[in-house]
């Protein structure tokens, strides 16, 4: 159903902007008002899709694009996740952000855990898609040619977009600094603070997530003690592109009551 | 070769009934119906003694041609009363059901069996979709996705939501889980290319059904090249082909049996209807389309004496790769019971001792 705004590319109502935090200059993308929902992206880097549209109908949506990411210069200082999630809460901070709807994507969502565990009172709820914190052997970030890319990431690959793939340059520098930060499939010093973190938590999964299988969700539901756990049927690692409707619908509504989202509102009236 | 027979409650219908699809619930007989029951348990009871390996119940309503419209409730009153023998259900109509559900009482009816259950989910027949109002154009998608709802329900230890197309669900934990673990032996029901390739993605079995052995073996052959894309082989136990059989002393006998049937099937919808379905209801085989039989009678592709019988089975082995016949032993377009037990009979004592071994 096409509805005003909607026609338009992903993102078209974004904002650009630019903070200084930590000593890096930041870019943001920005639309929406209300509550701030902040978006870490994963490790292919900022790319709006039409959830960011749909949300921002709710939200304050404000998606960073990383240092060492994108367009932004070479980023070696940062060296641990850790300190990377410090970082994106000086940016936070540079855009006079109190506490936020904090979500992270993948890689971002492996930051925004370490953002979560070292300032919980920062943020109001935590959204994991496809968190990247807690990996099977053997899973990393897509790579390869963009058909094989788009396969990895994408349950559907005929039904999205092409993959732009970055400049070589710039693809070399993301790579090493997304294979510093990512660390290791398990850390348990970051998951013995995730099982006391009792920041209202929803992880998504997608069905066919080719990169890590959505079992992988099972473990956090178990091991954070304010978590739900929601499969995302026939989406891959990449939900909120593929299934935006169906990722907003469940992340507005957690956002906005939290455990109580398991009450349905749906309407099943058909006539009066 | 296993053999399941193919149960369908024989509610003997009287001489002058309605023959429209749906027919009348006010001309169903409690006391018929009742009877139907009881004689379903002791016909099963003698199938088990026989030494069938399963019994088999259906899901269809709205008339007496199949008496159990809720297959769990069918298979928990089986097991209750009939101790050794596996109960198939092929099998639950997904599409229209609530998946979370159905998981919970295959759940229920696998432990409650002490682990005799077999599931077969399918997409159902065409006029079904007129029983709880499913639109048929959406029947393929809830078909797939309801599957691999049911299957998630099975196996997922922590509460998860379900953020589906169709369905959706906030919170889902099932108690109890099926018995057999991870789950009971599950098979996708249908000869579509999607039924095959959901099969084989998930690691189920095939039940393939009524059509001829060169027609079925399109879909496992398609099947089985499938489960080669993803890694692995199926065995013959899990292609299960469904027919109707007549069998007779003689194969004279059997073709003469044949011929008394009309040629109608039982309780069609009308015309009209039916041309309206077939046009909604797009079907196929291994993506090669075919129309839906909708008012059709079934083929019978078993007919003969029992060495007829016994070569067939054979053929049957060899051409689609079943390892598992299920058999409906009705004679065409009658009620006759008693036909129906002697054709049983003889199937147990001089066909089923010579097919073990194919």
């Amino acid at each position: 159903m096409a509805e005003a705004g909607l026609t338009a590319a992903p993102g078209a109502a974004f904002r650009e902007g630019i903070v200084e935090a930590d000593g890096f200059r930041i870019r943001y993308c920005e639309a929406g008002e209300g509550a701030p929902l902040v978006h870490l992206h994963g490790a292919g880097g900022l790319r709006l899709t039409r959830a960011h549209d749909l949300l921002a109908r709710h939200y304050r949506v404000i998606a960073f694009e990383m240092p060492g990411f994108g367009t932004s210069a070479e980023n070696t200082r940062s060296q641990t996740m850790a300190d990377y999630a410090l970082t994106m809460v000086r940016a936070a901070d540079a855009l006079g952000l109190d506490r936020v709807n904090l979500w992270g994507t993948s890689f971002g969502g492996k930051c925004a855990l370490w953002l979560a565990v070292q300032a919980p009172e920062r943020l109001l709820a935590l959204v994991l898609e496809s968190p990247a914190a807690m990996r099977p052997p053997g899973a990393g970030p897509a790579s390869g040619t963009p058909d094989q890319m788009a396969r990895q990431l994408y349950g559907h690959p005929e039904r999205m977009p092409a993959i732009v793939p970055p400049p070589p340059a710039v693809a070399a520098q993301t790579r090493a600094l997304v294979g510093r930060l990512m660390g290791p499939g398990r850390d348990p010093d970051l998951e013995a603070r995730m099982r006391r973190l009792d920041v209202p938590t929803l992880v998504l999964c997608g069905t066919l997530d080719r990169l890590i299988p959505s079992e992988i969700g099972r473990l956090y539901k178990e091991m954070m003690p304010n978590c739900q756990l929601v499969l995302v049927y026939d989406a891959g690692h990449v939900i909120a592109a593929e299934r935006p409707e169906a990722f907003t619908e469940v992340v507005a509504d957690f956002l906005e009551r939290h455990e109580a989202f398991v009450i349905s509102r749906h309407e099943t009236v058909l006539y009066p | 070769m296993k053999v399941s027979f193919f149960e369908t409650g024989r509610y003997v219908t009287p001489p002058g009934m309605s023959r429209e699809w749906p027919v009348p619930s006010g001309e169903y007989d409690p006391e018929t119906g009742a009877r139907a029951y009881q004689a379903m348990i002791e016909r099963l009871r003698y199938v088990e003694e026989l030494g069938f390996d399963w019994v088999s119940l259906s899901e269809h309503h709205y008339s007496p041609r199949i008496l159990t419209p809720s297959p769990p409730l069918a298979a928990a009153n089986v097991a209750a009363q009939v101790k050794r023998i596996k109960i198939a259900l092929l099998g639950p109509i997904v599409p229209q059901a609530n998946p979370v559900r159905l998981a919970e009482e295959l759940a229920m009816v696998d432990t409650m069996a002490e682990g005799r259950l077999i599931v077969g989910m399918l997409r159902g027949t065409t006029n079904e979709a007129l029983t709880y109002d499913l639109n048929p154009h959406e029947a393929r998608e809830r078909t797939d996705e309801g599957m691999e709802l049911v299957l998630k329900a099975w196996t997922e230890p922590q509460p998860f939501g379900w953020q589906g197309r169709h369905y959706q669900y906030r919170t889902v934990s099932i108690w109890p889980r099926p018995l057999q673990q991870p789950h009971p032996p599950t098979y996708a029901l249908g000869t579509s290319a999607e039924s095959c390739e959901f099969a084989a993605r998930n690691h189920l079995g095939l039940g393939v059904s009524y059509g001829s052995f060169e027609g079925m073996a399109k879909a496992t052959g398609y099947y089985r090249q499938r489960c080669a894309e993803y890694g692995w082989e199926p065995g013959p136990d899990q292609i299960i082909y469904r027919a109707n059989m007549l069998l007779a002393e003689s194969d004279d006998k059997a073709e003469a049996q044949l011929k008394t049937g009309n040629g109608q099937a039982p309780f069609p919808v009308r015309a009209g209807l039916r041309d309206a379905l077939i046009e909604a209801d797009r079907r196929n085989i291994a993506g090669e389309a075919r129309t839906a039989n909708v008012g059709g009678i079934l083929p019978t592709t078993f007919i003969g004496g029992p060495d007829t019988i016994v070569a067939q089975i054979k053929r049957c082995r060899e051409v689609i790769g079943a390892g598992v016949i299920d058999i409906s032993l009705h004679p065409p377009g009658s009620n006759d019971v008693d036909a129906l037990m002697s054709a049983v009979e003889m199937f147990g004592t001089k066909v089923l001792p010579r097919i073990r071994d194919i």
